[in-house]
């Protein structure tokens, strides 16, 4: 189980004991069981779980590498580069919207703009596929910069 | 007379001839070839305003040949014959003339930019790298100081290129796929080959690096960067078999600033993966009794500060009785309380009373000095703190921290150091414990080189497996004398990083020279003349001058011969979210089939845990509230 999510807390490296201890409070008040309601006696266990996991540095160093170590399975012949690849996809979008989107986008809509000229100008030439060929090209070259590196790197 | 003056001039005019015949062919080949020369003049251009090298020229040309392999694929499928196909680019060019002849020019230029578009990028490459060895051997350029402005306005166009490509906030990851580590985006690369991001092989660690850099010019970023990058590298070998990674960071300076150092580098570090980060003293100790007795002996008697002359004498006295201390009988002691209970004449005689009559004579010798001594220790190790008396092993952790601090207590760093570097080398050393990739990093080095002798160290490293990284604030704080500094740095074959150092010569003179081109042209009156030497010339490798005027962040690492000037890119660690692990985690088995799951040892260091006897009531769970999570 992941005790980030138990707490409500994005898995990432820059937490404070601050920031744990705070959302530690605030599932604790919605679930504990003292409450008149009942509280959720299941998720303020969990949660209670994941706080002593959390609350120190060392802690929260141990859970986001088995959560990485489980990220990242390069040692495990199981799992093959189909699945390597379909996890990079999986994140494609988190690493878009935390890279440089908007110049992606421009980048995306020069490189478009350029191979439906080519389509539409010259259609038949073989030149035509040539030209979209290395629109699309310059597009994947010069966008992986502009993507957040995936976790771990 | 007006003969000759008549065959003079007849000469001449045929020269001229010759030349302006030269040039309307020249132009004539090159408007004929107007794709190709468009592109190149534009490559060249774009080279020249931006900064690029013609290696970066080259490899775009060879990415575009993709275009072209896509337009002979689409010809072979249009025409149908090889000769058609073979003749597609001149077919292409004749369209295309012929629609620049007829302004549809927009036309003519998709037409024939798949071949156009390598080729002229090519090209353009080789005219940039003519004109820049040009002027840099003085054969171009309308005045003498050409080459020097040239080469200050190309660097400021290069170092500006450099910090574009960090902005992009995936050009310099803190890890790459292939073992390499990336450090930062390449400025300008001399002897060797050009790469946007310049990344060192993970290996290469192993054999030692140096750091020089004032203070304020991005050296810790540089390390910070290079630990993460050597961690990332080492934990994914360490998943096909080799030994998990382990470093040790010594920050010699302290300070206030060293705690959020420390709290920055754990963060990194943590992004890339390691999963215990220990920060000493602040958060984990270490003891330093669980190194060998006579290892301890000479460790503990090379704390204290002993003069030469007459002081050798009650130097050996405390060595002596150090060793009779520590290698008492019962075993070594297990904490600085039980040694200092030791320095005892009759706890000492009593542990020598049987069978021992050697150390027995030893000690009725020593008899009046061991209170002294004991005093001595007891002051000391007083001073070094708690935090060195454990508990704790250095294997509890992927990573540590060490702050010492070096500016207010320099003596009490200087013998921490000592016991750090000792404890390290033991660690690696050890072959009852799982070994591991070491990494010992002692930032700002200086603030206790006077007594670590770290250069021992760092030759012994080679043969340990312990990468060393030292860093100083200049060549002066790298050791104690010329002699120290040279052994350091000659023998940091992992290479050397230089900063923006006030005194960075001895550091150029590693790198050495390159042969270069050297112009001379015969002056007429205040003009140049037409008349002039070329000769080769030596000049350095890495430029002081050019390492004197980095900026903050810029490094210049000389390794083997060459240098590579480069922008380092802040480490930092993906701002991803890391998803949830779909199930218990499995750890695969060792080569010997035991299972290898060092991750979950228990350190030895407690963490606080919540009482498992029920949850507790509301009003105890919730203290006061601090911080939010953005």
């Amino acid at each position: 189980m992941n005790p980030f999510a138990a707490l409500g807390l994005p898995a990432r490296p820059g937490l404070t004991d601050d920031q744990v201890r705070a959302a530690w409070r605030a599932v604790a008040a919605a679930t504990h069981p003292d409450r008149d309601d009942g509280g959720d006696p299941v998720a303020y266990s969990a949660a209670a779980a994941a706080y002593a996991q959390l609350r120190t540095g060392w802690g929260r160093s141990e859970a986001l590498a088995d959560l990485a170590a489980a990220y990242v399975p390069p040692a495990d012949p199981a799992i093959g580069p189909a699945a390597s690849a379909w996890q990079a996809l999986v994140i494609l979008p988190a690493r878009i919207r935390h890279g440089r989107p908007l110049r992606l986008t421009v980048r995306a809509v020069i490189a478009a703009a350029v191979a439906l000229l080519a389509v539409s100008i010259i259609p038949g030439n073989p030149s035509a596929p040539a030209v979209v060929a290395g629109a699309g090209l310059w597009w994947v070259l010069t966008a992986r910069g502009d993507l957040a590196p995936p976790p771990g790197r | 007379m007006l003969a000759i003056l008549r065959t003079l001039l007849l000469l001449w005019l045929v020269k001229q001839a010759f030349r302006l015949l030269r040039a309307l062919l020249i132009a004539a080949v090159l408007a004929a070839a107007w794709p190709v020369t468009g592109t190149a003049a534009i490559a060249a251009s774009a080279a020249w305003a931006l900064g690029w090298p013609p290696a970066r020229l080259y490899r775009a040309a060879a990415w575009s040949c993709l275009m072209a392999a896509v337009y002979a694929v689409a010809a072979a499928l249009r025409y149908r014959a090889w000769r058609a196909v073979a003749l597609a680019p001149v077919t292409s060019w004749q369209q295309a003339s012929g629609l620049l002849i007829h302004g549809r020019m927009l036309q003519a230029i998709l037409i024939t930019a798949p071949v156009a578009v390598p080729a002229g990028l090519a090209v353009g490459g080789v005219a940039w790298a003519w004109r820049t060895a040009a002027v840099a051997a003085g054969r171009a350029g309308r005045h003498a100081f050409a080459p020097a402005v040239f080469d200050a306005r190309q660097w400021k166009r290069q170092a500006r290129a450099a910090r574009g490509l960090l902005a992009a906030p995936g050009s310099v990851p803190l890890a790459a796929r292939s073992g390499m580590v990336p450090v930062g985006a390449v400025i300008r690369a001399i002897g060797c080959r050009w790469t946007p991001v310049l990344a060192v092989p993970a290996g290469w660690f192993a054999r030692h690096m140096v750091i020089i850099g004032a203070s304020g010019t991005g050296k810790t970023n540089l390390m910070i960067r290079l630990w993460a990058g050597w961690y990332a590298a080492a934990l994914a070998a360490s998943r096909h078999g080799k030994p998990r990674p382990l470093l040790a960071a010594l920050d010699c300076k302290g300070g206030p600033d060293a705690r959020a150092k420390a709290d920055r580098t754990r963060r990194v570090l943590r992004g890339v993966g390691a999963r215990r980060i220990a920060i000493w003293p602040d958060e984990a100790t270490l003891s330093l009794w669980t190194l060998p007795p006579r290892d301890l002996a000479v460790l503990l008697h090379q704390m204290t500060e002993h003069g030469d002359g007459a002081a050798a004498y009650y130097a050996d006295m405390t060595q002596a009785v150090l060793t009779l201390a520590v290698g008492a009988p019962p075993g070594p002691p297990g904490s600085a309380q039980q040694f200092l209970d030791r320095l005892d004449p009759g706890w000492l005689e009593d542990a020598y009373a049987t069978g021992r009559p050697g150390e027995l004579a030893m000690l009725r010798a020593a008899r009046p000095h061991v209170g002294d001594i004991q005093l001595r220790y007891t002051t000391l190790l007083g001073r070094l703190g708690p935090a060195l008396d454990g508990p704790g092993r250095l294997a509890d952790a992927d990573a540590w921290y060490f702050i010492l601090e070096g500016t207010s207590e320099p003596s009490v760093a200087e013998a921490q150091a000592m016991a750090l570097t000792e404890l390290i080398a033991h660690a690696a050393t050890d072959r009852r414990a799982e070994p591991r990739s070491m990494l010992l990093a002692a930032d700002d080095y200086s603030a206790v080189s006077r007594r670590v002798p770290l250069s021992n160290l760092y030759e012994r490293g080679r043969s340990l497996g312990l990468g060393v990284m030292v860093s100083a604030q200049s060549w002066q704080g790298l050791g104690k004398d010329d002699d120290e500094r040279y052994r350091i740095a000659a023998t940091a074959d992992g290479g050397l990083w230089v900063m923006q150092t006030p005194y960075p010569e001895p550091l150029s003179q590693l790198a050495g020279t390159r042969r270069v081109l050297e112009s001379a042209r015969k002056l007429l009156g205040t003009a140049w003349g037409d008349e002039g030497t070329t000769r080769i010339q030596h000049a350095w490798t890495a430029d002081p001058d050019l390492i004197r005027r980095l900026h903050t962040g810029q490094a210049c690492y000389i390794h083997r011969g060459t240098a590579t000037f480069v922008h380092v890119a802040r480490p930092k660690p993906s701002p991803l979210t890391l998803p949830a692990a779909a199930g218990p985690l499995t750890v695969p088995p060792a080569r010997d089939g035991r299972h290898q799951d060092h991750r979950r040892d228990a350190p030895t260091v407690p963490l606080p845990a919540i009482p498992a006897d029920g949850p507790p009531p509301l009003d105890d769970v919730l203290g006061p509230a601090k911080g939010s999570v953005p």
